[in-house]
């Protein structure tokens, strides 16, 4: 009761204000993030679920077995049938390949499909909702095929044996995302349809997929149950598609989303947490004089003890609740803006926030407050009477060391993540042993300078050696606070530019492959008449994979690995094309060397050649038009999927594959109302096939820029956690700063040489600091960008400048404007106070 | 009351050892007051430090209300301090978050006093500060802080009470009337009281004065002169 009477008082006062804030905002940061995480992380497992129109899938090339179906529902999970081929459609004289999708009346299990009875409408309002695909008799079409077969809707077409009336126009099936496979128009039927139409023969190509779903009122444990007890029954014609599997560019984004939620969450904390340990800091210096009192009452090192550990306990308490009620608050506008895209019914957030919140607080305070204040109860009881008694509290580099242990662990236990923990806390060590050494040298250097100056720099200049030990503690407070912030604005920048390119107007939303080298003339002329630009044209050879070191491919080999099955697209750069990288031995030199070795080397994609076992120096068989070609693996890429340009697996150096048949691929950007044009270039080149990635584009889109929302407002969080920082550090000296200005006025300084001298010395301050936090935030951003967001390290030069300048302009401003009430009290009020 | 025996106090100031104080004896009798007067640096707060149990002699022996509290630990001698000795200090030491009343029943809520808040309000009336209670340090004048400060020593019932120059930093007026209220609480309660001072006047209030005198070469306590 008295530790809470107290506390209050002492918050009245002013002392404990710092140290809740501090408390309360590295909770608040916490707990948003946490909630949020939670939240995203349910959206994700959603919008991947809806990507496969189910939970789980079971794709085979063959029929599957009736028992696999039959367990499933025996589980109580729900399941839909559904076959994919490719089929010729017709209506009187004109025909269309097209991509056919046969449902049962029970799909999609997850995510919505929609349709239009407008076909080539741009009105989104159009677009609708449906409970199920087409019935039997019925067909729903990709609006194209329309004109291609000079039919509209309520028309019939051709499907084999039997006739399907056109009842609706096909918008998006949740699961239709860019499959490289499809090759015209997408038809979507029943199942029992099939058939009746006798399009299905013996050696058909048909894909068979088993959808499966979890009814939302079951345990997740019966999914997974099922998807081990089918696990051991697959057949090498099977596979499982999990959720993670399903769409790999949106989850980039929203993993980066994600990893960018975390890291500021992990940057706020360890700001609040550098915060709460300077605040505790003044604290414990403010309480001397009240310990001293206590001694001189008779209070035993004990019960004094016992008071401060029940004050910190008190603290924790009120400052987590308070950061968890922030916190919550915060999630909720976080919520708000990505509302849009984060599922409405999503449950609330259970119990662990709340104890990650109280779990933090209590850390906190024991990992930054009580060390601080630990020396307290010993302080000898004279100091009630000299206040020039030494006052031992633990050493600095205990305390330096207990701090940054807290760090580490607060930040391990928060981001589960041990790469982005190890590259804040290096950025924080070399920041700590720059400020030592260099922090050090320049305010040695800055004494021997003043000697040469006037005035109030040479005041100034003299106060930065004299305060050094104050002013190191500063240094690092400043320092980490500007590097952080540094940090966040260059990842967020990266990761904003990055999605920016994805929501470029111009950023293409559809792949033409396949063209032939005497249509490219002509596919050219009509792609300029609708007005449309291409990302240029790149060859490509056909060709299949035969041999390995020189041994032919198994069939069971070629029945684990789709690639190996089919033809692949082998194509030729000199240059390493954008968007790869190399992960493994090194690109090719100039034509001339590759061509007078004997070895054609080959780069193969990363991924792919994990998947095949495959690393440098195999030689690899391919059989291209029946002729064979050998070639060894020279590397390995990395390809970024985001810009959406073509990409291959293989690429050969320059004069290697010329001479073979070569076809050429495109992708390019068509706006909605310029759809038609796929009509006429599949009616002109009906060989030419089109992949169509707007819709997923569009998705992307949405959210991202929904992504973008969200950065900017934990953004703005994060700088509130930074200048919070800097004013804990700044008050630090702020009681001194008080007694020696009232020193200064009372011998007739002006206030105009005060004010100046405490604005050089704080610039002075906020510009090493910037020049300390830019050596730090560099070496943290290299170790996030390659630890974390998987991107090359890249010199800032801009960080060296705006590092030093927000600095100096920052901490200049602030310092000089908080410690501008020492120039205009009373000087004897100030004396009398201190 | 206390009873100080070929006390001296020595310390290490840069490596080297500091004579403070040099085999000083003295008694104070229970309700006597002792004035320990001196110029600055002459060991006068050392030896209230010591008389009040707040620290330990280096040589000799210490007892306050006949416990020797020379070879007690520091939590021993709280408890005797707890029982014992109350405080009035130079800059007042009031705490700056707290009101006048809290300042004053703080101590007697420490020490588990039964309603520590109208004891506090009634040592508040009696310096004259009725119409002061919920005022801040901040919002009252020099010589209303060390009247609050009298009020929270005397509210305690000290057996003995240390004053540490405790009109230091008043003027001269308000000085003398701290002075007399000092002194009437002091007869009033029959409080002990050990008053460190430079100021003659005040330590012409007390019953007895102790001189101590600096010397050079850092052994500032060559003589010691008791008047009565």
């Amino acid at each position: 009761m008295l530790v809470l009477q107290n506390f209050l008082r002492g918050w009245r006062g002013g002392q404990s204000k710092l140290v809740l804030a501090s408390l309360a905002l590295a909770v608040a940061v916490v707990t948003s993030v946490a909630f949020l995480a939670d939240r995203v992380e349910k959206a994700l497992i959603d919008e991947s679920t809806a990507f496969l129109a189910a939970d789980l899938v079971l794709e085979s090339n063959s029929l599957i077995e009736p028992r696999l179906s039959a367990k499933a529902r025996e589980m109580e999970l729900q399941t839909s049938a559904m076959m994919t081929f490719v089929s010729m459609v017709y209506s009187n004289d004109e025909m269309h390949l097209a991509s056919v999708r046969a449902i049962d009346e029970r799909y999609p299990l997850r995510g919505e499909l929609s349709y239009s009875m407008f076909p080539f409408s741009a009105d989104s309002s159009a677009v609708k909702v449906a409970e199920s695909g087409p019935p039997s008799g019925e067909t729903w079409v990709d609006a194209r095929i329309l004109p291609l077969l000079k039919i509209g809707l309520g028309d019939y077409l051709e499907f084999g044996d039997i006739k399907l009336r056109v009842s609706r126009v096909l918008i998006e099936e949740p699961d239709s995302r860019g499959s490289f496979s499809f090759y015209g128009a997408r038809i979507l039927i029943n199942i029992d349809d099939v058939a009746p139409a006798g399009v299905i023969l013996e050696g058909s190509r048909v894909k068979y997929k088993l959808l499966i779903a979890l009814r939302d009122d079951l345990n997740p444990t019966l999914l997974s149950n099922y998807r081990e007890w089918l696990a051991e029954r697959l057949t090498i014609h099977q596979r499982i598609i999990d959720p993670e599997m399903a769409e790999a560019s949106i989850a980039d984004s929203i993993d980066k989303g994600r990893k960018f939620l975390l890291l500021s969450g992990s940057v706020g904390l360890v700001l609040s947490a550098i915060a709460l340990a300077l605040a505790s800091h003044q604290f414990a210096v403010d309480e001397v004089m009240q310990v001293g009192l206590f001694k001189s009452w008779g209070l035993s090192r004990g019960r004094i003890r016992r008071f401060y550990l029940v004050y910190g306990l008190v603290i924790a308490l009120v400052g987590a609740t308070v950061g968890i009620c922030i916190g919550a608050a915060v999630q909720e506008i976080l919520v708000l803006l990505l509302s849009e895209w984060l599922p409405i019914t999503l449950p609330r957030a259970g119990l662990m926030p709340l104890l990650i919140g109280l779990g933090t607080g209590l850390f906190c305070v024991i990992g930054f407050m009580l060390p601080a204040i630990w020396h307290l109860p010993n302080l000898p009881p004279m100091t009630v009477l000299r206040k020039d008694l030494l006052v031992h509290s633990v050493a600095r580099a205990y305390r330096g060391v207990i701090g940054m242990l807290t760090i580490a662990l607060l930040l391990v236990w928060y981001s589960e993540n041990l790469l982005l923990s190890a590259s804040i806390l290096t950025g924080l060590l070399v920041i700590a042993m720059a400020v030592a050494v260099i922090g050090l040298i320049l305010f040695r250097l800055s004494k021997w300078f003043s000697k040469f100056l006037g005035g109030s720099w040479r005041l100034a200049f003299a106060n930065l050696w004299r305060r050094r030990d104050q002013n190191l503690i500063q240094l690092f407070g400043f320092s980490s606070a500007i590097a952080l912030l540094l940090t966040m604005a260059v990842v967020r920048t990266s990761l904003i530019d990055n999605w920016k390119l994805q929501l470029d107007e111009d950023t293409p939303n559809h792949f033409l492959i396949n063209v032939a080298p005497y249509e490219l003339t002509g596919a050219e002329a009509l792609i300029k008449e609708y007005s449309l630009d291409t990302a240029g044209w790149y060859s490509m050879v056909r060709g299949r994979l035969r041999e390995f070191n020189g041994e032919e491919i198994t069939a069971e080999r070629r029945e684990k690995h789709e690639s190996l099955r089919r033809e692949l697209n082998l194509s030729w750069a000199q240059n390493l094309p954008t968007g790869n990288s190399i992960v493994a031995g090194r690109w090719w030199g100039p034509s001339s060397e590759i061509l007078d070795s004997a070895d054609v080397p080959v780069s193969i994609e990363t991924d792919l050649a994990d998947e095949l076992g495959l690393s440098l120096g195999d030689r690899l068989t391919f059989s291209i038009g029946g002729l064979n070609f050998e070639a060894t693996i020279a590397s390995t890429r990395s390809l970024s999927w985001d810009n959406m340009t073509p990409n291959f697996y293989f690429l050969f150096p320059e004069g290697v594959l010329e001479e073979f048949p070569r076809t050429y691929m495109t992708s390019l950007r068509i706006p909605p109302v310029k759809k038609l044009i796929l009509n006429d270039l599949l009616r002109s080149y009906p060989t030419i096939q089109v992949i169509e990635l707007d819709r997923i584009i569009e998705r992307i889109e949405k959210i991202v820029v929904q992504i973008t929302r969200g950065v900017e407002v934990m953004t703005s969080i994060i700088l509130i956690c930074g200048v919070l920082v800097m004013f804990s550090a700044i008050s630090l000296s702020m009681s001194e700063r008080f007694h020696e200005s009232a020193i200064l006025r009372t011998i007739g300084s002006s206030r105009r040489l005060l004010l100046s001298i405490q604005l050089i010395e704080f610039t002075s301050l906020g510009i090493t600091a910037g020049f300390l936090a830019s050596l730090g935030a560099e070496i943290a951003i290299a170790m996030v960008q390659w630890l974390l967001f998987d991107s090359a390290w890249a010199f800032h030069s801009w960080i060296w400048i705006a590092g030093p300048t927000a600095g100096g302009l920052l901490i200049g401003t602030l310092g000089t404007a908080y410690s501008r009430q020492s120039t205009t009290r009373a000087p004897l009020e100030m004396l009398r106070k201190l | 009351m206390i009873h100080v025996s070929n006390v001296s106090k020595k310390v290490m100031v840069l490596n080297a050892e500091l004579t403070i104080l040099e085999s000083l004896s003295l008694k104070v009798e229970t309700g006597e007051s002792l004035a320990v007067i001196g110029p600055s640096g002459s060991g006068k707060s050392t030896l209230l430090g010591l008389m009040a149990g707040l620290d330990v002699p280096s040589t000799g022996t210490v007892h306050i209300a006949g416990i020797n509290i020379t070879e007690m630990s520091e939590e021993s001698r709280a408890s005797v301090r707890s029982e014992h000795v109350g405080f009035v200090f130079q800059s007042f030491h009031l705490l700056q978050s707290l009101t006048a009343l809290e300042n004053v029943s703080l101590p007697l809520e420490l020490k588990n006093s039964s309603k520590p808040e109208s004891t506090a309000n009634h040592y508040l009336k009696r310096v004259g500060l009725k119409d002061r209670m919920h005022h801040y340090p901040r919002q009252l004048s020099g010589g209303e802080q060390q009247r609050v400060a009298l009020a929270r020593a005397f509210a305690c019932r000290p057996n003995i009470l240390f004053a540490d120059e405790p009109t230091g930093n008043l003027d001269i007026v308000t000085g003398e009337a701290i002075n007399n209220l000092l002194f009437e609480l002091n007869r009033e309660e029959g409080t002990t009281l050990v008053i460190v001072t430079h100021e003659q006047s005040l330590a012409s209030l007390c019953s007895r004065q102790l001189h101590l005198k600096s010397g050079q070469n850092f052994t500032p306590v060559e003589e010691m002169k008791v008047k009565c």
